[in-house]
């Protein structure tokens, strides 16, 4: 966690107190690109941490530095992912239940069947813990959308995967 | 789901991103042809940081607490500094009211040490520094130390 006295000192002006969030953030903002940048999660938690210092001066609430930087780190991922990817865009596959035992198998297979903004829903929903409707906010796109996605997927997931 | 994929940036990468919140920092990189953690130990030594510093006569660490230091700077026109910062292997990042000054130092794939190197002359109490220079100075320090490394 930060103190939010740390992230006002950083706010101010005080660099030492930047590298310290930094410190704090980095960890965190890796966990959220790996699984949805994959290969180009070291590029996407860069550039995340980037735009993350360039804003702070401007984030309103210190106390919220972390679902900031998680929204900025989940928009990152998904362009740099897109950006960066060579392989034919894959079929939509669907996402598993959170507690269905097939997707302790393989994770990588599973995150390398999906696009990225799929993989930024499993994330939020599963690693973070997000609702559905929490995680729409962090994408930017309608809670109808999100909740769709998720559903559509599930059911041609499994199919993909018995396949 | 336990196994998600993980990583780790490099402290080069993270160097990037900190002096991105810095106006006027300017980032100067080189891959030198040496082994990391001769780099890293050289650099570590303040009396060879103070040597591949243009301005710098001397810098002493008066206090030290795990990676936070406490650095008196010298110049070369008797000026002194005050820097607070962190400083340990492959990493430094040192500000005063006046000054900043940062390292960072990562093994390159394929062979060689990228050195990063910021700071310059502080707008005071500001995360920003002053644009001038800033960029050959650094690039005099990168001279000084690929020198140094093959001696």
């Amino acid at each position: 966690m930060i103190e939010e006295q740390l992230v006002r000192a950083a706010q101010r002006g005080d660099t030492v107190a930047m590298n310290d969030v930094l410190d704090a953030l980095t960890p965190y903002v890796g966990r959220i690109c790996g699984p949805i940048a994959l290969s180009d999660g070291p590029d996407a938690a860069q550039e995340a941490l980037i735009a993350i210092f360039r804003g702070l001066r401007g984030l309103e609430n210190p106390a919220a530095v972390f679902g900031w930087a998680r929204a900025i780190a989940v928009r990152e991922a998904v362009r740099v992912a897109r950006r960066g990817q060579r392989q034919q865009p894959a079929e939509l596959a669907d996402l598993p239940a959170a507690d269905d035992p097939q997707l302790t198998v393989d994770v990588q297979d599973v995150l390398r069947r999906l696009s990225p903004e799929h993989r930024a829903v499993l994330v939020l929903r599963d690693l973070e813990g997000m609702d559905e409707q929490a995680a729409a906010a962090v994408l930017d796109v309608p809670a109808g959308t999100a909740k769709s996605r998720l559903h559509r997927a599930r059911a041609s997931f499994r199919k993909a995967w018995r396949s | 789901m336990t196994d998600w994929p993980t990583i780790e940036l490099t402290d080069i990468e993270r160097f990037r991103a900190l002096a991105a919140g810095v106006p006027g920092a300017v980032v100067t990189e080189r891959v030198l042809p040496a082994e990391p953690d001769r780099v890293k130990s050289m650099l570590a030594d303040l009396d060879v940081f103070a040597e591949i510093q243009a301005d710098l006569v001397s810098a002493t660490v008066l206090e030290r607490d795990g990676d936070r230091v406490v650095v008196l700077a010298k110049g070369r026109l008797g000026q002194r500094a005050r820097l607070t910062g962190q400083l340990r292997p492959g990493w430094c990042w040192l500000q005063s009211r006046f000054l900043i000054m940062g390292m960072a130092v990562a093994a390159e794939p394929g062979g060689g040490t990228r050195v990063a190197l910021t700071g310059g002359i502080r707008v005071p109490g500001r995360a920003a520094i002053v644009p001038i220079r800033v960029r050959q100075e650094s690039a005099k320090s990168l001279d000084r130390l690929e020198r140094l490394l093959r001696a």
